[in-house]
């Protein structure tokens, strides 16, 4: 009671208005509330600049989102573009072929829709067929070479049995040599090997080999591949190479079907 | 439903092959969906819905080729009746079994398909290319089988694929 009644008058005393000590003492106990005040307010502070980063933020999050899709946007179409590119390229270079040999061949272009659905065949379809005059056996090819042969038409599709394919076998000439007797057949891995080849033919790897034009079904001079590892069969008679094709089977998207051809008078379609 | 679905699948298999799966080939190869298809089918159906399932895809595949009209329904037939033996075999709930049946499928349709082919075929050599391409289509066909299996083991159960479902 005692202790309670002395800080009671204390107060009273240091409460009146012109002292001194009120101020000493309200100024401790401001002072006292001044850290967590301040920190309270340090944290309102941070909060308000937290909150302002955070909408700025999603300013920026937004600017970025949208420029993200911007560059998304002309990346797709950069693509296409190429895309587009490519495919110009390509056909023009199937529209000069048609034009350089307008004279030789009679040409029919299509689009490849689909390949060989297994593994043993080597086929791929195309989107022209009988209506478009294409009949089976006609040849296949490409500006870099030849491709195969139609070995089924219907009337808007024709299936194509590449030369890489194991039934595949066609004529060729060793083109430095003049050597006709070779036959070119696919072995199903892509690759094509040239058999009969005569003894003491002077073959060597980089000769490039054309069809001879000797089995009616192809013109002669078209390119087929280069030879590569030549080697002496076992008879010792004949030689046999490796043949890699000119033409590359896989990045394949359209070709030129030869509907009718002339035999002409100089290989056709040397250096491409 | 089932019915149509069946004869839906191996349309969409041979489409797929054709088309999506050339692009996506390894080293050229690639799966054999409608295989695949015929192994499901004969370890869930047994070895004479199989057989019979897999000739029926197996010609469907010779009509697309147009080549050698039978051999494929052939050996994907024999490869469904092998194949069904599994059924009321094992647990058809573990993803192994459609691991190790597409596996089997695939070396013993191979094994049918080359054996036709070297006795057919003149010149057909079995080279290692030949081998190569076989073990590569069975690494895929397994890769592709296990989500197949899924999809397959849980239609069969309650979907699209349950017998006797009529919607």
């Amino acid at each position: 009671m005692l202790l309670t009644a002395l800080i009671l008058l204390l107060v009273v005393k240091l409460g009146s208005s012109d002292s001194q000590g009120l101020a000493t003492a309200e100024r401790w106990v401001r002072n006292s509330y001044a850290p967590l005040q301040r920190g309270v307010d340090w944290v309102q502070q941070g909060l308000v600049q937290f909150g302002i980063r955070v909408l700025g933020m999603q300013d920026l999050s937004q600017l970025l989102e949208a420029e993200q899709a911007r560059n998304q946007q002309l990346s797709l179409e950069n693509m296409q573009l190429r895309e587009t590119q490519a495919e110009v390229e390509r056909l023009r270079a199937l529209l000069d072929y048609k034009n350089a040999h307008n004279s030789q061949f009679r040409l029919e272009a299509a689009r490849i829709i689909a390949r060989a659905p297994n593994n043993w065949y080597k086929t791929m379809t195309v989107d022209k067929g009988a209506d478009y005059g294409l009949t089976v056996n006609m040849p296949v090819i490409t500006p870099e070479g030849l491709v195969g042969k139609i070995v089924d038409v219907s009337s808007n599709t024709a299936q194509v049995l590449l030369i890489t394919d194991r039934e595949m076998a066609v004529g060729a000439i060793l083109q430095p040599t003049r050597e006709n007797r070779g036959i070119v057949e696919g072995i199903g891995d892509g690759r094509l090997r040239m058999v009969n080849i005569p003894y003491y033919s002077q073959v060597q790897d980089g000769d490039p080999v054309v069809t001879s034009g000797l089995s009616q079904t192809y013109p002669p001079g078209l390119r087929i591949g280069t030879i590569r590892d030549v080697q002496k069969e076992a008879n010792g008679l004949v030689l046999s190479a490796f043949v890699e094709p000119v033409v590359d089977f896989d990045r394949l998207e359209e070709v030129l079907i030869i509907k009718s051809f002339q035999a002409p008078s100089e290989p056709v379609n040397e250096g491409g | 439903m089932r019915s149509l679905v069946l004869v839906f699948l191996p349309f969409l298999a041979l489409y797929l092959q054709s088309t999506l799966f050339r692009a996506i080939s390894i080293y050229g190869v690639v799966p054999d969906l409608l295989l695949i298809l015929v192994i499901f089918y004969a370890v869930f159906s047994g070895s004479n819905k199989g057989a019979v399932y897999g000739a029926a895809c197996g010609l469907w595949e010779d009509l697309y080729l147009g080549r050698v009209i039978g051999v494929n329904a052939i050996c994907k037939g024999l490869t469904g009746f092998i194949l069904g033996r599994m059924q009321g075999r094992v647990f058809k709930d573990n993803v192994l079994v459609g691991v190790l049946g597409v596996l089997a499928g695939t070396a013993i349709n191979s094994l049918l398909l080359l054996s036709i082919s070297f006795l057919a075929v003149p010149g057909f050599s079995l080279d290692r290319a030949v081998w190569a391409d076989v073990m590569l289509q069975g690494i895929y066909n397994v890769i592709i089988s296990v989500p197949l299996y899924i999809w397959y083991f849980r239609s069969s159960g309650a979907g699209v694929l349950q017998e006797g479902l009529i919607r």
